[in-house]
């Protein structure tokens, strides 16, 4: 617990700080941590904690930065308003999609989930109001202070992994994690299987599609072949295995590793997706619960604890109902 | 006049469609994976063709003869050493294994070959043969009767040889069929090496009828998906049925709303037929 608190207590401090000990280029370089360990907090949690295995989220990638270029750029909407406008959006969105989709199970649900995103993908870029394929400026974004974008994303990546922790200490995490270890046994608990799904596909939506806002504002520009790309998903999915999928810690250490790497190689994106590829692909194969699901396994330790033991009186009277 | 131009041309693309999707129907019936890296199979057979074979001045079907086997090689190693390791873990760990093939495949070709676009010159490209009102674009003749013939092989080695019948019963049910002393992974393995063949060929003849990219691979597994839930999950007839399906509404999508909504209309295609008729068109009939 100790140190727990000196970890988290140390890590916020340094982040809250940072202005009066860092420069630009470290600024710039969280902001990029803090949204893509949001992206991989969200991915992580439908396929470490709900089951849903998607490769469609870049879908809510695009349609969070449109929505704030939109509203910002030619509604007039402030930045914060758009902010707000961004997640509603594709929370709200999520639904009729993720009701069509989840009538494909498994990784044809990864698949079909793509292809709705592709689907956008092609009519933003057929939609002269956003710049067709060339895309748009978003220049109200670039009268918002760095320091702001900043502290947004360190909040964004803090908030993000408070939103998982206090929804699985929910009880509708508990049916959440209920569902992804077996759907028909969740069901026979009494557990509305469809329902926590689209719960959880919504609210992951809306999470990412908040994060999405805020790479729309740093960047400060759009296209829909970047947006609607593919790659986030190869991000994610990458930060969330390597990190450790299904546990709160796993992005956050994924995406500090993905960031390192995209520094490192530079330049490059074939190169990079290459390492990512096969790092993502030996991961799997050889340590599949990743980084943390290694600490864990040696140290029998988390930062985030989530699961649930049977408490003591429970283990004592299952010890006794037992006939010797 | 036009409209049955247009049907035509479909239905003819249609038949390269099928046998795309042939190969990820494979990967599903058999062991249920879902095979991320399909797209980018297709297209290592394509640049094969292209670029290791064509410049040495292989005659088509010899440079055939070559690709089909080499693609078995690539498809069977592929399931035997990595795949084979992911299966039986549940949903996520064979498509992570699958994208990350997909991912480096696809961004090896970009290194190795350049975002340049490919083609097969062939004179069959551009040649036509006149019938009644319209004209039948000869390489499209091609595609759809290799497709066919793709998918009457595949029907009778699944349903009339021993290998088929291994092949099937490690399908329906893979802890009785070690017991009858089958190899299943060593089934999966000649599965994976049959669906990378099948790649082969469409590669080739996508290579002969279009130009093509290594982010041509997306695009392929797309068409590849969207041809299997159209067809029906679990049949390989319907596989077919739902290429000629895809095919047509791409060409209608372009001809009524514009080349830049070919892919849409292919996509909304899959979208009506997830909400009208989730099973698809043709779900689970014999064989395969």
């Amino acid at each position: 617990m100790i140190a727990r608190i000196a970890i988290l207590g140390g890590a916020a401090l340094a982040l809250l700080s940072l202005p009066l000990w860092a420069d630009a280029g470290a600024r710039s370089t969280l902001i990029i941590l803090c949204y893509h360990a949001a992206i991989a907090q969200m991915w992580n949690l439908l396929a470490g904690y709900a089951g849903l295995v998607t490769f469609g989220q870049q879908l809510y990638i695009g349609l969070g930065a449109y929505t704030l270029a939109i509203a910002s750029e030619r509604l007039g909407l402030g930045i914060w308003p758009s902010f707000a406008l961004a997640a509603a959006v594709c929370g709200l969105l999520a639904l009729p999609i993720g009701a069509l989709t989840f009538r494909l199970r498994g990784g044809y649900f990864a698949v079909g989930s793509w292809v709705v995103a592709e689907i956008f993908r092609l009519l933003f870029g057929n939609w002269a109001y956003v710049g067709f394929a060339s895309g748009m400026f978003i220049r109200a974004a670039r009268r918002v202070d760095p320091w702001v974008i900043y502290y947004a994303s360190v909040g964004l990546a803090g908030g993000a992994c408070a939103l998982v922790v206090a929804l699985l200490r929910s009880r509708a995490g508990l049916a959440l994690m209920a569902v992804r270890d077996g759907e028909e046994a969740a069901a026979g608990l009494g557990v509305d299987v469809w329902r926590v799904k689209l719960f959880a596909f919504a609210v992951a939506a809306a999470g990412t599609g908040l994060a999405a806002a805020l790479t729309a504002v740093q960047t400060p520009f759009i296209q829909p072949n970047a947006a609607f790309s593919i790659q986030w998903v190869a991000a994610a999915s990458f930060m969330a295995v390597v990190g450790g999928l299904g546990t709160v810690e796993g992005p956050l250490i994924g995406a500090a590793i993905y960031v390192l790497v995209q520094q490192q190689l530079g330049g490059s994106g074939a190169v990079n997706l290459i390492v990512l590829g096969t790092t993502s692909v030996a991961v799997m194969l050889i340590a599949p619960r990743g980084i943390a699901g290694l600490v864990h396994e040696r140290l029998g330790w988390t930062l985030f604890p989530v699961a649930r033991r049977p408490s003591d009186r429970a283990q004592q009277l299952r010890t006794k109902s037992i006939p010797p | 006049m036009e409209l049955v131009q247009t049907l035509v041309n479909g239905v003819l693309l249609g038949g390269l469609y099928g046998l795309i999707g042939l190969g990820l129907s494979i990967n599903f019936g058999i062991m249920r994976l879902v095979h991320l890296a399909h797209g980018e199979l297709v297209v290592l057979g394509a640049y094969f063709l292209v670029v290791g074979l064509v410049p040495l001045g292989l005659p088509p079907l010899v440079a055939a003869a070559v690709v089909v086997p080499a693609m078995f090689v690539v498809g069977w190693a592929l399931q035997r050493f990595i795949i084979q390791r992911a299966l039986g873990r549940g949903v996520l760990p064979p498509l992570i294994v699958t994208f990350g093939l997909s991912m480096v495949m696809q961004n090896a070709l970009l290194l190795w070959m350049t975002a340049d676009a490919r083609t097969l010159h062939t004179p069959l490209a551009s040649a036509g043969a006149p019938l009644g009102g319209i004209t039948v674009p000869l390489i499209r003749l091609v595609d759809f009767g290799v497709g066919l013939s793709c998918l009457a092989a595949l029907l009778v080695l699944l349903g009339r040889t021993a290998l088929g019948r291994a092949l099937r019963a490690t399908s329906d049910d893979p802890e009785t069929a070690r017991t009858m002393g089958i190899d299943t992974a060593r089934m999966f393995a000649v599965a994976g090496g049959i669906a990378a063949a099948l790649g082969g060929v469409a590669g080739m003849l996508l290579a002969a009828t279009s130009t093509f990219y290594p982010s041509t691979g997306s695009e392929v597994l797309l068409i590849a998906f969207e041809v299997v839930v159209v067809g029906g999950l679990g049949s390989i007839t319907g596989t077919f049925v739902g290429g000629i399906l895809l095919a047509v509404a791409q060409l209608l999508g372009a001809r009524f709303l514009g080349p830049s909504y070919a892919l849409v209309a292919g996509h909304m295609v899959f979208l009506l037929v997830l909400l009208f008729r989730p099973q698809g068109l043709m779900p689970r009939t014999a064989p395969g």
